[in-house]
């Protein structure tokens, strides 16, 4: 036993004098320690077209497309009214609806947030993309779909914001440039270099494959290009733009303007840029984009906010077809043979956002249209009654689809009327009306406090202001 | 040989001196444990003896000679020879003598030459009262240790030595058993304890290097002496009760109460017609009188017992114990049993070399139930009855949320299993005078494993007696109806330690001590869980998951941690001239892999000096035994920090539909990216101290002065929107403590029956988040109380775990708050918050009173904390039809009797304010015992038998309506919010302490 506990010791001895040796004398080494878990994980080129796919992701978001969204964008218009029971607020969508907002108006906030989330994987898909080893045409194509993107958010917060931080590198967090404004020109400048560089990279919408339906193409970027283009009043790159678009043979008119917003309608020819939805499981809709502005109360299936102002259906001209397809009204009947119950709170919804199956999922297939041929056509119209030209055949044709007699010959004022009448709920109007330079009149006339000088664009949210210390400077008079 | 010779010597004395006889005698310490190798001397000659293995001595000496018995480390005695030839010397332990010895990192250091702060508890103190946890033992016994206990079964006490140094990092302090470094000291039977150091400044930690800023207490156990086998048997029974109970209202006042609240309503709201409907109103005859606290608590029992052997040769000695601890919980099923097994062997193989083997074993059996069981039985009004008429759990869902909670502890099934052991080899090797080798091999290895069984249906039926069956099934008919699950955890820790130490003195003048040394560490941990549904609700069956169905969502998951490693070097060396001029300092490198890299190695130190100025000759005849100043410097890490290793996480970016088929195309993105630069938090410790004795060592005292500073604490970074990012943590806070710790201690004797002690400590903290280095600092909010509401915001220039409130000024005419609206702008909105202090006090006392009377022992502990506040979570919780407090009631505003302290019935969730906020501020008597020891002719099987009875937490004076003021939690968190808390218990316990 003894010599048992002996030797065992001598043995341990032996060990532990073999470690302490072997300790120092690797001493150089022994402190680097070494870690089993992965530093970094790193984006491969695999990956490139995953990366592109993440941004479109954000357009399906509840902040960047759906309840905060409607209220600036439609809400606060003449179009739409708040909706709802009178005491729901929706957090603060009768704040927006009255043009009371401020600098911490919840859905303000959450619409200036998003958007840079979005524009993040932008800058993470361009960077990696850029230096990924790709075929050529693929390359060019994903980079394409990414600056489509970034010009699509960038047009989104220019409007809503004038000039914003342009943000394109992963910027070093103690940069304080990075945090100030670029002046509204600068951000204009800066969304039309992203889309005259995606219109040289995607192809048309017929030389994607199938498969690929619903990725920005060249006509979306030329499109989109147009609107910033009118936005500046650069009448004749309008003009020269909506042409290529129309020569381009890649689009027309649904010829019945309800259908549009049917799901058979989806990515039609009259579709040039659309968010996709997916109602199915698994699903990948529009977060809360149909239930909210779906019919409230007994029988209805939504929560009925952003309905259409009595403003809105007193405008139509008698025979417009497009004032019953924009417009459920309460106890009609729906295409789908649906009945909208008396008992429903609000007299109209939006028929826009309506879908027949599921339609009170959180997620449903509704697409979101946010490009269409009509508008190419009357942005095309706009520019002739600014430069001279034809104005009245891309008006008529879209006049004509809505049941409408032709005009000879429009004036700037009998496109705008026919934009509104089109583009209704297409989270077009309020932005329109500051861009015709006449949105304090409309709107005041519509009973809304609107302040020249201050509410074309909305607030900066405070919160960020702060957190900027300052760089980030306020809009005018908030 | 030196006994041969003193034997010789004895025998010519014994030759010339007249009238000598051959006395005989033993000698032992106080628990009549014999001294081995005790110096027994004739005064004024060289005749003497020592003693041998038994304690025995014998020599020939004459009436009136006066024997000196000393023995190192013990107060040295005389003993004058009368006629009597048998001689029972006890020796007191000394505490004062300039050879006591301290525990310090990978060493000892003699306490008279230590330049660095360090309280130490005696083990035998905490046997003496029955503690569960060491770590409760500390409250009130050394300085600048804030413990924040809890009574709940099994549950360790909150330490937090010198402040909060951390924003979102852990502030436990590092223990350090046996050499083994360890988070927690649950597993240690309190019994086994021999010392507890407390090293609170940087020149005391630093050689624990990025572990040790937060403090660090080394615990060494008990080894056996060279003697006779000792055995003792300790064992202590008692019973625990709420200290603090909360009056609610009774039925009749919380009908009128709530009727009071639901009047409010319908005269607030939009309808004018309803203001006096009083259809909805309780009727005021009610059935029920339910006390939910009763209900759902009962008398708690504990007893433990403790068996221990020690005793061995030269060569061999080992101690052995076994505890055994048994709490029944006041919270009724809330069990707790643990049993420990320790095995300490010290083997001398040779002169030179020796080994050294630890080894301890826990096992808990805890049956847990929630805690907040207390909030709901506060909240639960006493017209609902505990069971109903017939015989179903009584329920309030139409009225308001709260469950049953005689219901929720009976549907809550669990139980967990744990098993720890820890042990460690050490060699030690005397390569050649003075240099020491020694190497030291630990594991700690640690098993949990948790059960749960949910009988959903039953829950689901029960909680509602208008719940069926048919209502379970509509929407899915294949609901489960039970579920089980359960979980195995394990997490093992190996270090290995080799270590030189160099002591010599030079010239009886230099003393050079010296260490360095390596050591390595690595730890991980896994968890295994399995998951059944429709397991059968026979109890045998609960936790067999093969007995239930596998749910698709949840059937099994794991996961392997990733190992942490730490490798180090580390060194310290301290110089004496002549025990008068004190040097000292230490350095530790560790690299470890919780970080990344580049960012894995630091270097931490400490210098320190001393002055011993009683050793100066112009001192000689002052009041002081020993005047000595110290001072030192130093910088300590904390890697308990938050991080995630990873820089840059890709993540899912979510799905999109592409194509005709809507076919979902996979995103992705960087998910997270995180500063690169995280690390450790260093914190810059300046500490200058005194400590003294005076009057034969009858007074001692210490005080230290400290400023603690953490420059690069980890906060919470909130980058702007436009980033695109999420928030991260990163290095740009800068934590300060500053404070002032003193202890005193009188200990003397009147005659020689009578020994009497007392002993005070104070502690003053001032705390503050100093500054924040970047713009981003996000302040974040926490404290939430689960309704909404949050109580708590960091921010610059207040101390950490500050509360944020709304300042209420009064109350208005119609009976509701009146908040102070800061900004006058007309609105009550976030920026009418103010700082309202913070949970951790300012002030801490301790005052400990002893006394010795023949075989009586007394001692009186006390514990006072002040400047602390309290939020009473709870009862800011409280909505629609939950009860209230009976002082609610009674002093609510109504019409009639305007209040302007308590406002009207109201139902609405309360905004977080300063209604709601109390001071903590506490004295308490922790413990009472008194103990009487057998005197031997009783006992004369036994060696010794004590028998004692403690009262513990028998009286408080505190302020804070609730339960208990001690509330340990994360700073953040719930710390100082009274919600699902423990509440503090007293206790009255007998005891026995028996050595034989």
């Amino acid at each position: 036993m003894q010599k048992l506990i002996i030797k065992t010791t001598r043995l341990s001895i032996t060990v532990l004098l073999l470690m302490l040796v072997t300790m120092f004398s690797c001493s150089e080494n022994f402190l680097d320690v070494e870690s089993d878990q992965e530093q970094a994980e790193q984006l491969s080129s695999d990956q490139s077209v995953e990366l592109v796919n993440a941004i479109y992701n954000r357009l399906i978001q509840w902040s960047m497309s759906s309840f905060s969204w409607n209220g600036v964008s439609s809400i606060t218009s003449d179009d739409a009214d708040k909706g709802s029971d009178p005491g729901d607020t929706g957090a603060d969508k009768h704040l927006l609806d009255g043009l009371l907002m401020d600098p911490t108006t919840l859905s303000v906030g959450d619409v200036w947030g998003e958007h840079y989330n979005a524009n993040q994987r932008v800058t993470t898909a361009i960077l990696a993309i850029q230096d990924f080893n790709l075929e050529a045409g693929l390359k060019s194509r994903l980079l394409g779909e990414a600056k489509f993107l970034r010009a699509l958010i960038y047009f989104r917060l220019v409007k809503c914001f004038g000039g914003v931080p342009l943000i394109s590198e992963l910027s070093d967090i103690s940069s304080d440039e990075s945090l100030k404004r670029a002046t509204k020109e600068e951000t204009y400048a800066f969304i039309e270099q992203n889309l005259q560089d995606a219109i040289a990279a995607l192809p048309e919408k017929s030389e994607y494959p199938i498969s690929e339906l619903g990725r920005a193409t060249k006509g979306a970027a030329k499109t989109l290009l147009a609107k910033v283009s009118m936005y500046q009043g650069k009448w004749q790159q309008v003009k020269d733009l909506t042409d290529q678009v129309i020569a381009s043979g890649e689009y027309g008119l649904t010829p019945n303007y309800e259908d549009i917003w049917k799901e058979i309608a989806e990515n039609n020819q009259e579709s040039i840029f659309e968010i996709q939805a997916r109602g199915d499981s698994p699903t990948a809709g529009v977060q809360g984009y149909s239930v909210t502005q779906g019919a409230r109360g007994e029988g209805g299936w939504g929560w009925g906010f952003n309905t259409p102002t009595q403003d809105l259906v007193n405008s139509y001209e008698v025979g417009d077809t497009r004032r019953d397809a924009t417009i459920i009204f309460r106890g009609e009947t729906l295409y789908d043979g649906r009945e909208v119950p008396n008992t429903v709170v609000n007299e109209r919804y939006n028929q826009k956002a309506y879908i027949s199956a599921n339609s009170d999922a959180w997620e449903t297939g509704k697409n979101i249209r946010v490009l269409r041929y009509a508008e190419v056509l009357l942005m095309n119209a706009e520019a002739a009654t600014q430069l001279g030209g034809d104005a009245a055949t891309p008006l008529n044709a879209v006049r004509t689809r809505a049941g409408l007699g032709n005009i000879d010959n429009p004036t700037q004022m009998d496109v705008w009327k026919e934009r509104r009448w089109e583009l209704a709920f297409e989270h077009d109007r309020y932005f329109d009306l500051v861009r015709q330079g006449r949105a304090g009149d409309v709107l005041r006339a519509h009973g809304k406090p609107f302040v020249d000088g201050k509410h074309e664009v909305f607030p900066i949210p405070q919160e960020q202001i702060n957190i900027s210390q300052g760089l980030l400077e306020q809009n005018p008079n908030y | 040989m030196k006994i041969r010779f003193l034997t010789l010597c004895c025998y010519f004395l014994m030759q010339s001196i007249w009238a000598q006889q051959i006395i005989k005698g033993t000698v032992t310490d106080v628990n009549k444990v014999p001294l081995p190798g005790a110096s027994v001397l004739i005064k004024g000659t060289t005749t003497g003896s020592q003693t041998d293995f038994d304690g025995v001595f014998s020599l020939q000496a004459s009436t009136n000679d006066v024997l000196v018995v000393s023995y190192l480390g013990y107060i040295t005695q005389e003993v004058t020879v009368t006629s009597s030839v048998n001689y029972t010397v006890i020796l007191q332990e000394d505490l004062n003598q300039l050879d006591e010895v301290v525990v310090v990192g990978y060493g000892t250091q003699k306490k008279a030459v230590l330049t660095s702060s360090v309280s130490s508890v005696k083990g035998a103190d905490l046997a003496k009262e029955p503690i569960l946890n060491a770590t409760q033992a500390l409250q009130g016994k050394a300085a600048g240790v804030q413990v924040i206990a809890s009574d709940a079964p099994g549950q360790a006490s909150t330490i937090i030595i010198r402040g909060l140094g951390t924003v979102g990092g852990s502030s436990d302090p590092l223990y350090v058993v046996d050499g083994i470094l360890t988070g927690n000291i649950n597993n240690l039977n309190t019994s086994d304890i021999q010392t507890m150091s407390v090293l609170k400044d940087a020149a005391a930690k630093a050689i624990y290097g990025n572990r040790g800023a937060n403090g660090v207490i080394i615990i060494t156990t008990k080894r056996g002496k060279e003697g006779k086998m000792q055995i003792s048997f300790d064992a202590y029974t008692g019973v625990r009760d709420v200290l603090s109970r909360v009056k609610m209202a009774n039925a009749s006042e919380y009908v009128i109460y709530s009727n009071e609240g639901r009047l409010r309503d319908l005269r607030r709201d939009d309808d004018p017609n309803n203001d006096n409907d009083t259809g909805s109103f309780f009727p005021t005859n009610q059935l029920y009188d339910t006390n939910w606290l009763d209900e759902i608590t009962r008398l708690g029992r504990v007893s433990n017992y403790n068996l221990s052997l020690s005793g061995g040769s030269e060569k061999i000695k080992a101690f052995f114990s076994a505890g055994l601890n048994d709490e029944e919980g006041i919270l009724k099923g809330n069990d707790f049993r643990r049993f420990t097994l320790r095995s300490n062997i010290d083997y001398e193989i040779s002169e030179k070399l020796s080994l050294s083997q630890t080894a301890s074993i826990q096992l808990a059996n805890v049956t847990p139930k929630i805690y907040g069981a207390f909030t709901t039985a506060y909240k639960q009004a006493p017209i609902v009855p505990v069971y109903d008429e017939q015989g179903r759990f009584g329920s309030a869902a139409a009225f308001n949320n709260v469950g049953n909670p005689v219901k929720d502890l009976f549907f809550q099934n669990e139980k967990q299993r744990f098993f720890k052991v820890q042990g460690s080899l050490k060699l030690d090797y005397k390569i050649i005078e003075p240099l020491t080798f020694t190497s030291q091999f630990s594991i700690e290895s640690e098993y949990g494993r948790f059960y749960s069984f949910t009988d959903i249906l039953g829950s689901f039926l029960a909680g509602n007696p208008a719940n069926t069956e048919a209502d379970y099934f509509r929407e899915n008919p294949d609901r489960e109806r039970t579920a089980a699950s359960v979980t195995h955890t394990n997490h093992y820790n190996w270090f290995i330690d080799n270590y030189v130490t160099f002591n010599k003195t030079f010239q009886e003048a230099h003393t050079i001590k010296a260490t360095f040394g390596a050591s390595a560490q690595e730890s991980r941990g896994e968890s295994l869980t399995g998951y059944r549904v429709n397991v059968p609700l026979d109890a045998n069956l609960n936790y067999i998951l093969n007995a239930g169905d596998v749910d698709d969502r949840q059937a099994a998951s794991g996961s392997l941690g990733v190992k942490d490693r730490l490798y180090s070097y580390f060194a310290r060396a301290s110089y004496d001239y002549k025990n008068k001029y004190l040097v000292s300092g230490s350095y530790r490198r560790d690299g470890s892999s919780k970080f990344q890299e580049g960012n894995r190695i630091g270097d931490f130190f400490a210098v320190s000096v001393g002055w011993v100025v009683t050793e100066e000759n112009f001192m000689k005849n002052s009041a002081f035994d020993i005047l000595k100043l110290r001072a030192s410097y130093g910088e300590v890490g904390n890697q308990n920090v938050p991080l995630q290793q990873i820089v840059q996480t890709t993540g899912s970016g979510g799905f999109y539909a592409f194509g005709p088929n809507q076919a979902l195309q996979q995103g992705t993105t960087i998910a997270s990216t995180i500063s690169p630069d995280l690390t450790w938090e260093t914190t810059e410790e300046y500490n200058i101290g005194a400590e003294f004795t005076l009057f034969d060592y009858k007074l001692s005292g210490e005080v230290d002065f400290y400023r603690k500073e953490t420059p690069d604490a980890i906060v919470p970074v909130a980058l702007p929107d436009v980033f695109g990012l999420g928030g991260f943590d990163d290095h740009i806070g800068s934590v300060l403590n500053k404070g002032v710790e003193a202890s005193l201690n009188w200990k003397d004797k009147i005659g020689e029956k009578f020994n009497y002690s007392f002993g005070v400590n104070f502690a003053y903290n001032e705390n503050e988040l100093a500054e924040v280095k970047s713009i981003f600092f996000n302040e974040s909010i926490g404290g939430g109380i689960n309704n909404g509401q949050y109580t708590k915001r960091v921010r610059e220039g207040y101390p950490l775990g500050s509360f944020y409130l709304y300042d209420v000024i009064g109350i208005d005419d119609k009976g509701e708050f009146v908040y102070d609206d800061v900004n006058n702008n007309g609105l009550i909105d976030e920026d009418d918050r103010k700082f309202m202090g913070s949970f951790l006090p300012k002030y801490t006392l301790g005052f400990n009173f002893g006394i010795e009377y023949n075989n009586f022992d007394f001692t009186v502990d006390t514990y006072t904390s002040l400047g602390a506040k309290v939020y009473n979570g709870k009862k800011a919780q409280r909505f629609s039809n939950e009860n209230i407090e009976q002082s609610v009631f009674n002093n609510r505003w109504t019409s009639g009797r305007p209040s302007n302290t308590t406002p009207i019935a109201f139902n609405e969730v309360p905004l977080s304010s300063d209604y709601y906020l109390e001071s903590a501020d506490f004295f308490r008597i922790n413990n009472i015992t008194l103990g009487y020891t057998l005197p031997d002719s009783i006992s004369s099987f036994f060696s010794s038998v004590r028998i004692y009875a403690t009262a513990k937490n028998p009286i408080i004076f505190k302020e804070f309506s609730g339960f208990t003021p001690e509330l340990p939690g994360s700073p953040l968190g719930n710390a100082g919010i009274e919600l699902d808390a423990y509440p503090t218990l007293k206790s009255f316990h007998i005891g026995i302490n028996t050595s034989f």
